[in-house]
């Protein structure tokens, strides 16, 4: 009798409904139960650090800010820094406030952007729309301070580009109450459902050793009992004033067994201490200078005579950034640009995550390191069994075809909608 | 863990191969200022496996990155790792660096010390084309298997016509 194949590859990705962003698993499965998993990243490559150096360092801090949509204040914030360090500017201290406070405010807006995410993975979009409601309170915050939902423009070598006003403090503070008020709810939610915790107790699992030896960061190494936090290990800004400790679950009371429900723990122990975190900084927040350096030609100028080389780090809510950047006098661009978002070091936790878990548990441990692909352009197919490279024109070629195409079948297939108008006309005297 | 200490366990692990060290030191903090400490040096690559484990040795190691740069001749590779978090205001960033030629590209690779660093030694081998001796999985990680330009190399004839390629091309669609 033929030997039956026991062990089979169940691809997923790069682009699948359970995937918020583009990357490729491939599970080896035998049965249900996961035995093995290949990684692949890259899909949304766009070559960030190569078009760094071509550009001149303002041009650069926008484009940092590009590289994450949700993080978006924490690239600026570790570039800037870098660049502080290489070029010798200084920051004003209400600058170095304003610069933590947005810095918070984004990790609450993410933590419970993530908690909705969890909840939909684990088929419980109540809980989705419950979360996100909620966390368009911090959005309008971020709005009402920066401006913008996203991509805030507020830090800049030297400072912010924004103060907070007095006008201001009475909302955020507002906002604090609000959040505060919701805090046991949402953990009763999460924390105390019995299905999420079915879903997520024990699913998962990454063991401190192998959270140590991987060099995880952020809430994935935290919920596995290190106490991981670049705000707490290396100050930074203001973080050294505040006391920051980093939380794992032993905070909430619970032995930590580096599961999904830990992560759930952490994430939502953290919002609270960004709030804590924001509270302090509004009174402790001196009056003065937003920036060093207020006229951007100047700023300029002073960069391009730079010369020399730093490093800035960040406590993103995903864990650790860090930016390396060097300079050369008399170049506008840095001759040297290295990002490393927090997702970068996470991947490979995702290995040991997988095994032994089962198909159904997927898309759960794939969003439980909060993952962001945040990487590289170029698109990527496979044909024929091989790997194939289709740069940009090809693909608008190909995408203007197909248009066509669906636009010759549009017009010849039937009779097509032209108006929406009622038809009480046939019906006649009835409106 | 003070910078001073883990400058001069390298410094008896390493002797001569550790050149021109310098600790790099930073104010932080409005109310309650302190001074953070950085260590920066050059090392032979030879000695690349022998200064992780004595940074191992000393605390909770992890690596943060690789950075690299194309010099022209050589390639500079930069080793950002940090030892002893886990206590307030006691990581210490330790960058070390060293240039190999383009002519012989290998290096040791860390992940029998600190298996983390997979990721970012793959990176290394796609956009520089440096080789790995011992590395667990060589592949491309971010870029297509059949790339064969190194993005960050600045002798790269085939990337070079790319760029200019693609910016006409969007000038013209502009």
């Amino acid at each position: 009798m033929r030997e039956l194949e026991k062990t089979f590859q169940v691809p997923i990705g790069p682009v699948h409904p359970a995937l918020k962003e583009p990357i490729r698993f491939t599970f080896q499965v035998e049965g249900e139960r996961i035995v093995g998993v290949d990684i692949k990243p890259g899909f949304a490559h766009r070559g960030i650090e190569f078009m760094g150096t071509k550009r001149n360092l303002i041009q650069v801090l926008y484009l940092s800010e590009r590289i994450c949509g949700i993080c978006s204040i924490s690239h600026p914030i570790a570039l800037t820094q870098a660049v502080e360090n290489a070029a010798g500017i200084e920051v004003p201290p209400r600058a170095q406030y304003i610069r933590v406070i947005v810095s918070e405010l984004e990790r609450i807006h993410s933590h419970l952007l993530w908690a909705g995410v969890a909840a939909h993975e684990l088929g419980f979009d109540t809980l989705l729309h419950l979360t996100w409601k909620v966390r368009e309170k911090v959005m309008d915050i971020l709005e009402e301070i920066t401006g913008n939902r996203v991509d805030y423009a507020i830090p800049i070598f030297g400072g912010v580009r924004r103060d907070i006003t007095p006008e201001q403090y009475p909302q955020v503070q507002d906002m604090l109450r609000y959040y505060r008020g919701l805090f046991e709810e949402l953990a009763e939610r999460f924390l105390r459902d019995a299905s999420v915790e079915a879903r997520t107790r024990d699913v998962g699992v990454l063991t401190p050793e192998e959270a140590e030896a991987l060099s995880a960061v952020g809430p994935t190494a935290r919920a596995s009992g290190l106490r991981k936090d670049v705000r707490q290990d290396w100050p930074y800004l203001v973080y050294g004033d505040l006391g920051i400790k980093a939380i794992t679950p032993e905070d909430y009371g619970t032995e930590t067994r580096g599961d999904v429900y830990d992560r759930v723990i952490v994430r939502l122990l953290e919002v609270a201490q960004s709030m804590d975190i924001i509270e302090r900084c509004l009174e402790d927040m001196p009056a003065g200078e937003i920036t060093s350096i207020p006229k951007v030609p100047a700023l300029l100028a002073q960069l391009k005579k730079a010369e020399g080389e730093g490093i800035g780090r960040h406590e993103a809510p995903r864990g650790e950034v860090i930016h390396y950047i060097r300079l050369e006098a008399g170049k506008e661009e840095p001759v040297v640009w290295k990002v490393k978002a927090p997702t970068y070091s996470n991947l490979m936790s995702w290995v040991p995550m997988f095994r032994d878990q089962e198909i159904a548990d997927i898309p759960i441990i794939a969003a439980s390191i909060d993952p962001c692909m945040c990487c590289m352009d170029r698109v990527h197919l496979v044909r024929a069994g091989r790997d194939e490279l289709v740069w940009k024109e090809k693909l608008l070629a190909l995408s203007r075809e197909k248009t066509k195409r669906i636009q010759s079948r549009v017009t010849a297939s039937g009779p097509r909608v032209t108006a929406l108008s009622p038809r009480s006309a046939d019906h006649g005297g009835e409106a | 863990m003070k910078a001073q200490h883990v400058l001069a366990a390298l410094k008896e692990a390493l002797g001569d191969h550790l050149r021109d060290p310098e600790i790099r030191t930073r104010t932080v903090g409005v109310k309650s200022p302190q001074t953070m400490e950085e260590i920066w040096g050059k090392i032979d690559r030879d000695v690349l496996l022998q200064a992780a484990q004595t940074l191992k040795d000393l605390g909770p190691l992890h690596i943060s990155i690789i950075s690299g740069a194309d010099l022209g001749e050589e390639i500079e590779l930069l080793y950002h790792f940090t030892v002893g978090y886990g206590t307030e205001g006691g990581e210490v960033l330790v960058t070390l660096r060293f240039t190999i030629p383009k002519s012989d590209l290998t290096v040791p690779s860390l992940c029998g010390i600190i298996p983390g660093a997979e990721t970012t030694e793959r990176e290394k081998i796609e956009f520089l084309g440096v080789a790995f001796q011992g590395i667990p999985d060589s592949r491309h990680l971010f870029l297509p298997e059949d790339m064969e330009v190194h993005p960050w190399r600045k002798d790269e004839p085939e990337l070079e016509k790319l760029v200019r390629r693609t910016v006409k091309w969007e000038e013209r669609d502009a």
